[in-house]
């Protein structure tokens, strides 16, 4: 180990040379389209006769300079919407149109590129969103809810890009707001008390007869008000309060809720538990409402839970939600748990949650369920939708539930807690000083502060201690303006006149450890750091190694693969719950899960990435298992296990989560998994969606097979560039619909299209790559992208030194990219090795 | 270059742009608002994401001037069709984001026209404006905005307005949050408050403090990122004096029919919210610029829209082409009624807020991947432009910046070009 580091070393100083005297590459046409410009654009476009004040006989070749690639691109707009060459001109035929428009395109994109390359510089960035609510986290024990914090990212880039991480007034306010209620909060919880509650749910079942009873007597006077003539007048004499009541009340609906509580209430197992039965929109739900005075911080749920007997396995899970601060009908799903006890022998599930200062408090257990959104009434809604007793009847009984909390302690459980306790009884100002010292040098992740601002801070310390404050009043105002001040921010690495230089130790246990943690570095990282250990190669390897098994680097493997993988598309649309009834919000939560363990696995493991683009094995829980028709698996934690014979499971190709991003929450995209694929899986991007190409529309309305429909694509040069390389990989996905599920036929029938009837097909996913093999289908198309995972795992170093370095991808990082490609390749795409290489490189130990 | 160490000598080597007295002292009324005689000026721009559906929103090209008719898409308008102009034939030339409808769309930008990055953007229209009409209000300029701004085809940004340097504006993104900072009164007695203005002004001189040993060797790249947290901190200084200014001076009252939003809006209950909100800002002389980028996601599902509005905006005939028309027509009806609201609201002169405010409604997104042709709409008798208008402009690529600098100009601004303009537009002013 200690050995190949260093010579890995060695090989370092040799390209980190080469890679900064790197030219980078010149965006240029092949001179062989001057011949285009001649035959379509130069006869009005030249010396004498510049029409538009264009001339383009002179044009560079060389996409060298911003106003270069301007004229390029106002070309590329003009032929794209079809305005140029005009009507009356001569027109070039559609394959030298398409190939022109598919080089002009791609050249393009690697002018801008080219030109915005920042050349390795990384700018000075402040902490994202996430890794301020980490930090804040870390250093006071403290969960907060940051969501108020502007957004991070945008421009196509990770939330790591210094150049597109902003600051604004109100921004600096909020930081000082949350830094001082983070510090409220934590001083507040190291004195608290734990607590414990338990509710019998059965005990609202008095309550649920006294209603049934109140409904029966109600439709008992309604029918003899009836029978008595029915007048209005009549009303307060049968008891009723006005000719409201009596306008709301219908024998049906009355029939509807009598008949539903009748049964209900009729069961047995309501003596000591409750059951969570079926109603018209939803499952029943038991919601805990905790107090308002309930300190915050970590706390857990135990339900005693069971299961009816003889009932579908695939209904035995939990939902567990949160209600919405603002108490309106939206909720937030936290969890799932796999229920396999029986009833006769209850099993207590544990959910941990936390409290959030100003979140919610309000709680919810249901059974996991997709909500029908259509309003069907009671009495149909059980007869005809649930018409089976195993779809409709409760499965889920339980016993109780009980919270406990905080258990944490919040700022005992930090690493300023050793501070803390001095503030109690401490009086005097140097014991001020020496508190805002120890606490600004942690929060400035280990380095100290200047004197003239511990000076200045203890200066507002006695403004407070002069107000009235106490000192563990006092000491706060100080405190929460180091959590707004640069030092804590942003992730400094001052390069004097910009010239590269190595990081210190400390900048390198930072930049480390908000890599790999999203969150500033611990004791084991400062130590080192300040020993002058951590940049041995064989220390900081092992320390990568470290960091990697630690629960902390999921916040990496969500951070980035979120990001890399563009999974916010999960997050756009509601699914169409008639269409795809089985993605509900917890399928979907573990389906998202299902991306992110895998690569867990992957990192942790050790094993190749290229097992995301085919594997024998999946990372899944008992809930996914039950979704993908997997058995024997059970319970809530995600583990390896073997695909069974002929599944298309394995690989991202075979997550529902990939196949749910694209689609439109309703129906397959061909379009969108075509050029995904493209993007993440092949490393061949097609160029950013064109501004004015004419859209097809016509055929929305046509009865047509996808296939049929998307043919369209193929007519248009505009269109043909870049389709007819997305078009024939999504059709080869066409076997999953738009929830990720294995279907062999497909349908379309649009709604409100007058004499519109379904059109079937079975779906053919055979096709062939642009210019490239044939595939017969689905499996063979994975085939042939899992057979160059080369291609795969660049596009996936390209993206991590992005989000790593905090700057983006540059062609002057080539060099870098092919280095540690190179050196993955030799440990068969070992995840691990990408990282370690990374970490290794001088890039990511140089600013 | 480094960052003076000083609050105050910090201020002074700032540009010249916010122009801010260094008020050292309660009482300095000198600058108060002065006594006004005729009512000021105001700008309004309402941006809305994923363009229109092209096919309905847009007047005939061959019926112009004052004669035309309103087309579907603009037909709850009908009312105000006397006061109201569109203009067609409106481009960001430099924009090729086919889903960026707000980034750009008041400020013109080339996203890479900075050699060695690869986004890059300038001042908007509005910030413009509020460096010369903000001095004297309680708030320079107000930005609203809505949450997912790219969910709603905006694009990055925070808001439509970017500063001089081209940096975001942040925005209020829910009406609850904007209601409270325009009209919500401090109890807290003045001594307390006079108290807390002066710990604020210390907590700014201790962070200034700690970003001068940051700034130390830090290159030019560095220092305009540490420059932004400087700039942030300036900007509260700003506040801060405007905050003194007015310590004693409670918070006006917006008119009955503003009520403090109780729980959660969104979508359409939202927008109308936010337009009571805009329209009492100006009526209490709060601010006297408001940029509003409009939520579409939001919009869409309080109208049981069932697409995503991405999804929605690639309409072809068919729901997706229904539920796109809806949303133009709701979106219209929600601007009649701001339309009527600043007609109905009085200035003390007897005029009405409408007659002094210059409104612009549109998107850099035609409809679907287009951006040429952008919509626009602009009303209000502020600017002096010609109203009841159908103007199409004989150059199909026209910049959208030189109806800005009309708009400005038309606003006594003395600006020289904004953006990519090439002049302004004469049909307008005539």
């Amino acid at each position: 180990m200690h050995h190949r580091w260093h010579r890995l070393l060695f090989l370092l100083t040799f390209i980190g040379t080469a890679s900064r005297a790197a030219d980078t590459p010149q965006a240029r046409m092949d001179e062989k389209h001057r011949a285009f410009l001649r035959s379509y654009c130069t006869e009005c476009h030249n010396a004498n006769k510049q029409k538009g004040k264009v001339r383009l006989d002179d044009v560079s070749f060389a996409l060298d300079t911003v106003q270069r690639a301007d004229l390029w691109q106002r070309m590329l707009n003009q032929i794209n919407s079809g305005e140029m060459p005009p009507e009356d001109a001569k027109q070039p035929d559609k394959l030298a149109k398409t190939d022109f428009l598919d080089t002009l395109s791609r050249t393009l994109v690697v002018a801008r590129k080219s030109l915005g390359d920042v050349r390795g510089k990384i700018t000075m960035r402040r902490l994202n969103r996430r890794e301020y609510k980490n930090t804040i986290r870390d250093l006071l024990g403290v969960e907060m809810d940051v969501r108020d914090l502007p957004a991070d990212g945008g421009a196509g880039t990770f939330d790591t890009v210094g150049a597109s991480l902003f600051m604004s007034s109100d921004q600096f306010e909020q930081y000082l707001a949350i830094g001082r209620r983070a510090l409220d909060e934590s001083f507040a919880q190291a004195q608290v008390q734990t607590q414990k509650k338990r509710f019998e749910p059965e005990t609202i079942v008095p309550g649920m007869k006294r209603a049934l009873e109140r409904m029966n007597d109600d439709h008992r006077r309604f029918t003899e008000w009836k029978a008595a003539g029915g007048k209005p007048e009549d009303l307060p004499k049968f008891g009723f309060r006005g000719d409201a009541t009596a306008a709301g009340f219908s024998d049906s609906i009355w029939q509807g809720n009598h008949e539903w509580y009748e049964r209900y209430l009729a069961r047995p197992e309501l003596q000591n538990g409750l059951l969570l039965e079926n109603t018209m929109n939803e499952t029943m739900q038991i919601a805990m409402d905790l107090p308002k005075d309930l300190p915050t911080g970590d706390y857990v749920f135990r339900v005693n839970v069971g299961l009816m007997p003889d009932m579908p396995t695939k209904r035995a899970f939990l939902s567990f939600l949160q209600a919405s601060p603002l108490d309106k009908a939206d909720t937030t799903f936290l969890a799932s748990r796999h229920i396999t006890a029986p009833l006769a022998k209850p099993q207590v599930i544990e959910l941990p949650f936390s409290i959030v200062p100003d979140g919610p408090r309000k709680f919810i257990f249901m059974e996991k369920r997709s909500l029908y959104t259509h309003g069907f009434s009671l009495a149909g809604f059980t007869k005809t939708i649930l018409k089976d007793p195993k779809d409709r009847d409760p499965v889920l009984w339980i016993d109780w539930v009980e919270w406990e909390g905080p258990l944490n302690k919040g700022g005992a459980s930090s690493p300023v807690a050793s501070l803390l306790p001095a503030a109690n009884g401490a009086k005097d100002r140097n014991q001020a000083r020496a508190l805002i010292e120890k606490f600004a040098t942690r929060a400035f992740r280990g380095n100290p502060p200047e004197p003239e601002f511990v000076y200045r801070l203890v200066k507002l310390f006695e403004a407070r201690i002069k107000a009235g404050e106490k000192f563990d009043e006092a000491i706060k105002t100080p405190l929460s303006v180091v959590l707004a001040a640069p030092a804590f921010l942003y992730l400094q690495e001052p390069a004097t006149d910009g010239k590269p230089r190595l990081l210190t130790d400390l900048e390198l246990a930072t930049r480390l450890s908000y890599f790999l943690w999203s969150a500033p570095p611990d004791d084991t990282l400062l130590g080192l750091a300040r020993s002058g250990e951590l940049k041995k190669p064989a220390v900081l390897a092992q320390q990568v190694d470290r960091m990697i098994a630690s629960e902390k680097s999921s916040a990496f493997v969500s951070g980035f693969l979120h990001q890399w993988l563009t999974m916010e598309r999960l997050d756009f649309f509601q699914f169409n719950t008639q269409n795809v009834a089985d993605f509900e919000t917890s399928v979907k939560a573990a389906a998202r899960q299902e991306v992110y363990e895998t690569f867990a696995h992957l990192l942790r493991s050790g094993d190749s990435l290229g097992r995301l683009l085919k594997s024998d094995f999946v990372v899944i829980n008992g809930l996914l298992a039950s979704y993908y028709g997997i058995e024997g698996v059970s319970g809530d934690a995600f583990r390896k296990v073997k695909v069974p014979a002929g599944s298309p499971r394995g690989g991202l190709l075979g997550m529902a989560a990939i196949h749910a991003m694209g689609s439109n929450g309703e129906r397959s995209s061909p379009v969108e998994r075509g050029a995904w694929v493209l993007r993440k899986l092949i490393n061949e991007p097609p160029p950013p969606a064109p501004p004015n190409v004419p859209q097809l529309t016509r055929l929305e309305a046509k009865a047509l097979t996808t296939r049929e429909r998307l043919a369209a694509h193929q007519e248009e040069p505009q269109c043909a560039q870049c389709h007819r390389k997305i078009d024939p990989i999504g059709f080869g996905l066409e076997n999953f619909d738009a929830a990720g599920q294995w279907r062999t036929g497909d349908s379309y029938w649009k709604r409100g299209v007058p004499g519109m009837r379904e059109k079937k097909w079975d779906i053919d996913p055979s096709g062939a790559f642009f210019n490239g093999p044939t595939f017969k289908d689905y499996f063979e198309l994975r085939d042939r992208i899992a057979a160059r995972p080369e291609k795969f795992a660049r596009g996936f170093t390209e993206a991590l030194i992005e989000y790593a370095l905090g700057r983006p991808y540059g062609f002057s990082d080539e060099p870098l990219a092919e280095w540690i490609v190179g050196q993955a390749k030799g440990s068969g795409y070992n995840v691990r090795t990408f990282v370690q290489a990374l970490v290794a490189s001088q890039h990511f130990k140089a600013k | 270059m480094k960052p003076n160490l000083t609050r105050r000598r910090f201020l002074r080597s700032s540009s010249a742009l916010i122009a801010l007295p260094v008020l050292e002292s309660l009482g300095f009324k000198a600058f108060a608002a002065p006594k006004l005689i005729t009512p000021p000026k105001r700008m309004i721009f309402l941006g809305f994401g994923w363009g229109v559906t092209k096919e309905t929103w847009f007047p005939d090209k061959t019926k112009t001037g004052a004669t035309w008719d309103l087309p579907a898409g603009l037909k709850p308008l009908a009312r105000h069709q006397k006061d109201i102009t569109v203009v067609q034939n409106l481009a960001n030339r430099f924009t090729n984001e086919a889903h960026w409808g707000s980034t750009f769309w008041l400020t013109g930008a080339n996203r890479y026209g900075e050699p060695g990055q690869s986004f890059h953007n300038s001042v908007s229209a509005d910030q413009i404006a509020a460096e010369a009409f903000g001095r004297d209000t309680r708030f320079t300029s107000l930005q609203l905005s809505c949450e997912n701004g790219e969910e709603s085809g905006h694009g990055p940004g925070l808001s439509l307005a970017w500063d001089r340097r081209g940096k975001p504006v942040a925005g209020f993104n829910n009406p609850v949050v904007a209601f409270h900072r325009l009209f919500s009164d401090d109890t807290t007695p003045l001594a307390q408050r006079q108290a807390l203005l002066k710990q604020k002004r210390s907590v700014l001189d201790t962070v200034l403090d700690d970003a001068g040993s940051v700034a130390r060797g830090l290159g030019k790249e560095d220092s305009d990122k540490l420059a932004e947290y400087l700039q942030s901190i300036r900007d509260i200084e700003v506040r801060l004096s405007k905050d003194e200014q007015w310590l004693d001076r409670p918070k006006p009252r917006p008119g009955n029919d503003v009520m403090e939003p109780k729980g959660e809006v969104a979508g359409y209950e939202e927008i109308k919210l936010m337009y009571a909100l805009m329209a009492a800002a100006m009526q209490t002389d709060s601010t006297r610029v408001v940029t509003y980028r409009q939520p579409v996601s939001s919009l869409l599902k309080s109208l049981k829209i069932p697409f995503s509005p991405h999804n929605m905006s690639h309409y072809g005939p068919g729901p997706r082409m229904d539920a796109s028309q809806l949303r133009d027509a709701k979106q219209s009806e929600l601007l009649a009624g701001f339309i009527d609201r600043l007609k109905a609201t009085k200035e003390p002169d007897g005029s009405t807020l409408f007659d002094h405010t210059t409104l612009a409604y549109g998107s850099n997104i035609q409809s679907i991947h287009y951006l040429d042709n952008c919509p626009t709409l602009i009303t209000g008798g502020g600017s002096g432009v010609k109203l009841g208008q159908h103007l199409v402009m004989s150059d199909p690529k026209t910049p959208l910046c030189n109806l800005w600098l009309t708009l400005l100009r038309g606003n006594g601004l003395d600006v020289a070009s904004h953006g990519d303009s090439t002049g302004l537009i004469k049909e307008l002013v005539a």
